[in-house]
């Protein structure tokens, strides 16, 4: 089509992987359109507190990055933006970006607030894992990039409201979804995971008793900037927490769920929640349910040892049969066999925090169609090789990092997205595969 | 470094991080104090002053208001500090013109039980910081060229992989590797997991791709014996080890995939002491046979037992504390392996850590294919003697509850990675830091795994932390991206906030030249008497030099005793009026 081989990439998905993947990129000199199907790049870490093994606070720690990306020179950041078609070949791919209408213009908003302040309408906020509120013109987070509102138009109710507050005229309700279509030489697919719908243990409680919580929603809870401003509380009645039990390994290891893998990051994040929920309240008493405690990474195993020591979390061997909630109080009871003294127990905590595994997200297997590109058996993006193409994929000049082909922790999406960055920048520079 | 001093006109921004220094300072008092200080023009509180929305309000201000200094009191610089210093600069005031106040982890997160006093610190933190803005001077924004040539050190899987990444991407090379051969210990090895290659099938086609290249130099049976420079512009000399030669090259880039080293464990379970006591990387070395034979005798092994955690998570024991993360999969995939040529196979083990991508699916096969796993406990480790030639075993089965024995004719100990004997000299060499596990120290152990603090050398494989091939072939390639970033933009940006001598006053004493922990200060002999230079690439802005010359001959750019006396005064004397050397 063109004589001219495309000095540009494409990089689906703005969490950490992606945003990785796309300064590495653009580094080198070359263009990128990094492009997010949410509003705000930043992906699942910026939902997290604080990270292991040094709990530095997550969303410090990426606002830098947030920031890196949105004022590079080479990125052009397409935000609430879905991949299309994609055709052609490495070297000389043409993809067509669907742009969702947001209702605000990018151009103009300077994320001031003012609409927001106006709009009559509040929903539970996602970002918030529906913990808090947010109202139907709104930014997920205060670190959003760019910082831009979004109407959310299945819930506005169109008064018009938001309209006359904002003074520069950006709200454009008529606005439509377009197209943008791109010519690129590579493609990275950065585009994460999603968490294991925990609802489908029935005997586990959640959904039915509401201090059974997930781990994202413990994260959001323990948050400064969270919906309790950061203030550890029972869902049920407020109460502060004194008896908190962790349950790992739920969607994750089970043959009969269809996730027989293991989600690599629960055991961690599990061992820094129990250690902040000891950070919050040092009087509580603090267990963990496990199977195995996974802690492989860099710093991991002296991090669990200090949770043990120092902080004394409980680790207790087993996985939990039936967690079961007591007459009025809204304690729970959970049911678990310690395997290492072969008794079966009950323990009553007032939370229970579940730790859900990690899954592909939804739409992957559209996005594979599109692409041709191949899945493993758990679902994921299928790579050459573990040892000649970590990053790659059978699709010459289409490139994977992140948990796009399997879960990883933070440290290790990001090598990885500097990795398949490198594979891409070695096909840009010669034109092709 | 203006002539024309203008007045300072200072804003002051005092972040509330969401709750996080809001919770515990009294933000809008902090604000309102600063209102008052002299040369502040505005003073305000916001929520994040790191978002977008309070970076406008910075770059709105200045221009509104002709601000010429800016304080952000928020979190630790190392963690913003990039960001504000690139926000005033949007807004046409010079990087150095901006100090950032630590309200966080300097007083809300370590006094957050004591909300008054934390917030009296806060205000003489800001008070202190308004004081040394308004002595702020603005420095120049230098950038030095990066040579295009990037020297890899290690021929393992990870050396070679990122050798052959820059390569492609149309770069030089020079790889170093201190062996007769390249490949590492992958090389070596028989069950490589995830995949049913053997190492040998997976490195060869590595090193021919390497030795193939035009634009990779090799050298092999080498090391480098000097190394000097900075970022974009290293010097670099390689000694042959066997014929002493030298040979010098110019190179813009380091990557250090130095490897590991696995863990002799003389003093665990009888190693040593028995020739069919192995480790798991001398078991990875028997040649594939049909049979797997004992070391002792040749003849067959019929019970084989593998031990975990040899040398590893080992609390107290330095150097031996953390996992080495890939023993638990490489034993289930070899356990598996062998399961068919013994009568019976044991794995001893405290946790199963088949994390990664198809590893738990090994466990499943080696347990299907009835090779026996035991859990023992953390402080009740394994016993073995030797009875009469034989290797006996007893331990505590935890999940059972019962003590067991065994005697098995292969006892395998997965040992631990640990850092190669000359990590000491590798880490001085390249002014490297290294962490508990006595690996290399990343710049940042989540966002920046690749990089280190000395700008320009990055490190790769389980030269930074144990990890299985797999997971060194993907840093490799990254820390190859990092190289080639900086080659490719052909300069770098270095920090202006560097030492200077004022020759007039330099007594020639040598004393700065000593001090300085970076080699970035000599003395130009050309100079009748010689007089100490700074090479500015190569300072870290430390300090020491200007505390150390008798003379006080050395200006601390961005740190002068001038700015520094005015944060002193400002601390001592808490009203503009008793500030001024008055001997109230």
């Amino acid at each position: 089509m063109t004589e001219r081989k495309a000095q540009a990439a494409l990089v689906i998905g703005g969490g950490v992987a992606g945003m990785q993947a796309a300064l590495d990129i653009a580094n080198q000199g070359f263009k990128v359109y990094l492009v997010e199907r949410t509003p705000s790049i930043g992906g699942r870490m910026a939902q997290i507190d604080k990270t292991f093994p040094t709990l530095d606070c997550s969303a410090c720690i990426l606002t830098p990055k947030l920031s890196e990306v949105s004022h590079h020179k080479h990125i052009n950041l397409l935000t609430y933006s879905e991949v299309g078609s994609v055709t052609g070949k490495s070297g000389d791919f043409h993809v067509r970006i669907r742009r969702k209408a947001r209702f605000v213009k990018e151009d103009l908003c300077s994320g001031c607030g003012d609409c927001a302040a106006e709009c009559p309408t509040e929903v539970p906020n996602e970002f918030d894992m529906n913990i808090g509120f947010r109202k139907a013109i709104y930014i997920g987070f205060p670190q959003a990039t760019p910082n831009v509102y979004t109407v959310d138009k299945e819930n506005c109710i169109n008064c018009g409201r938001c309209v006359k507050a904002c003074q520069r005229n950006a709200i454009d309700m008529e606005m439509t979804d377009r197209t943008l279509d791109i010519h690129v030489g590579a493609i990275i697919i950065a585009t994460g995971f999603e968490l294991f719908d925990v609802s489908q243990y029935p005997r586990l409680g959640y959904g039915h008793y509401p201090n059974v919580i997930h781990a994202m929603e413990f994260e959001r809870l323990i948050n400064a900037a969270g919906p309790t401003h950061g203030h550890l509380v029972r869902l049920s009645d407020g109460r502060k927490p004194h008896s908190i039990g962790f349950v790992q390994c739920v969607g994750a290891r089970d043959v009969q769920k269809g996730v027989p893998y293991c989600s690599r990051v629960c055991c961690m994040y599990s061992i820094k929640n129990a250690v902040m929920a000891l950070e919050h309240y040092p009087d509580a008493e603090v267990s963990v349910y496990y199977a195995d405690i996974r802690a492989f990474g860099k710093g991991f195993e002296e991090f669990y040892e200090m949770a043990k020591k120092r902080f004394g979390v409980r680790f207790v061997r087993g996985r939990v049969a039936e967690v079961m909630e007591g007459k009025n109080t809204g304690n729970l009871v959970v049911k678990v066999e310690d395997t290492e003294s072969s008794t079966i127990r009950l323990v009553e905590h007032d939370m229970v925090v579940i730790s859900p595994g990690i899954i592909p997200p939804e739409g992957m297997d559209t996005l594979a169609t599109k692409m041709g590109i191949a899945k493993s058996d758990d679902g994921y993006v299928q790579i050459a090789h573990s040892f000649f193409g970590p990053t790659l994929t059978k699709v010459p000049g289409v490139f994977v990092c992140g948990c796009a082909d399997g879960p990883k922790d933070i440290p290790d999406s990001v090598s990885a997205g500097s990795s398949a960055a490198m594979k891409a920048t070695i096909i840009l520079s010669k034109g092709g595969a | 470094m203006s002539d024309i001093k203008e007045e300072p006109r200072i804003g002051v921004f005092v972040c509330h991080c969401g709750h996080n220094i809001a919770g515990t300072v009294d933000v809008a008092s902090v604000a309102a104090m600063a209102r008052k200080l002299p040369n502040v023009a505005f003073a305000t509180d916001e929520m994040f002053m790191c978002s977008d929305a309070g970076q406008t309000l910075i770059k709105n201000k200045i221009k509104e208001l002709d601000l010429n200094r800016v304080v952000v009191a928020s979190c630790s610089p190392r963690m913003h500090e990039p960001t504000f210093r690139r926000v005033v600069e949007e807004a046409g005031v010079n990087r150095y013109l901006f100090d950032q106040v630590n309200l966080r982890e300097h007083v809300s997160w370590c006094h957050s039980r004591e909300p008054e006093k934390a917030t009296e610190k806060a205000k003489d933190l800001v008070r202190m910081s308004v004081a040394r803005a308004a002595k702020l001077e603005s420095l120049p924004i230098k950038s030095v060229e990066v040579i295009p040539k990037t020297l890899v050190v290690g021929g393992g899987i990870a050396g070679l992989r990122a050798s052959l990444d820059i390569a492609e991407r149309g770069f030089d090379v020079i790889l170093v590797e201190k062996d007769s051969q390249l490949g590492g210990h992958v090389a070596k090895w028989t069950h490589l997991f995830p995949s049913d290659e053997s190492g040998a099938q997976i490195i060869g086609p590595l090193i021919s791709d390497v030795r193939k290249h035009k634009r990779i130099k090799v050298h092999v049976r080498s090391k480098v014996s000097d190394f000097d420079g900075f970022i974009g512009n290293f010097g670099v000399t390689i000694k042959n080890l066997d014929t002493e030669k030298k040979r010098r090259y110019e190179v813009g880039a380091v990557i250090v995939a130095t490897g590991f080293e696995p863990f002799k464990p003389v003093g665990y379970y009888g190693y040593g002491t028995h020739p069919d006591i192995i480790t798991l990387a001398e078991l990875q070395e028997i040649k594939p046979n049909e049979m797997l034979l004992k070391p002792s005798d040749g003849k067959p092994v019929k019970n084989l037992v593998f031990i975990g955690c040899v040398g590893s998570r080992e609390p107290g024991k330095k150097g031996h504390e953390h996992c080495s993360r890939h023993c638990c999969s490489a034993t289930a995939k070899a356990a598996g392996d062998l399961r068919d040529r013994v009568d019976e196979a044991l794995i001893l083990y405290q946790d199963i850590r088949t994390y990664g991508k198809g590893h738990e699916e090994f466990q499943r096969l080696a347990r299907q294919k009835h090779v026996i796993y035991s859990k023992f406990p953390q402080d009740a480790k394994p016993e073995v003697t030797i009875k009469r030639g034989k290797i006996h075993l007893r331990w505590f089965d935890v999940l059972g509850g019962v003590e067991l024995e065994f005697e098995p004719d292969l006892l395998v100990l997965a040992s631990a990675m640990i850092p190669p004997a000359d990590m000491d000299e590798t880490a001085k060499m390249f002014s490297l830091t290294r962490s508990g596990d006595g690996f290399f120290n990343p710049e940042h152990i989540k966002l920046a795994p690749l990089t280190t603090h000395t700008a320009g050398v990055m490190i790769a494989g389980a030269s930074q932390a144990a990890k299985n091939a797999s997971e060194s072939v993907i840093d490799a390639s990254g820390a190859a991206a990092k190289a080639v970033s900086l080659m490719a933009q052909g300069k770098v940006e270095i920090e202006s906030t560097v030492s200077h001598v004022i020759s007039d006053l330099c007594s020639s004493c040598h004393t700065c030249v000593t001090a300085c922990p970076y080699g970035a200060i000599a003395m130009d002999e050309e100079h009748d008497p010689p007089i100490a230079f700074v090479t500015e690439a190569k300072c870290k802005g430390c300090g020491t030099c200007a505390a150390a010359c008798p003379s006080s001959a050395i200006i601390m750019y961005h740190s002068t005793d001038d700015q520094i006396m005015a944060m002193v005064e400002a601390y001592l004397c808490t009203t503009p009026e008793a500030q001024g050397g008055g001997s109230a």
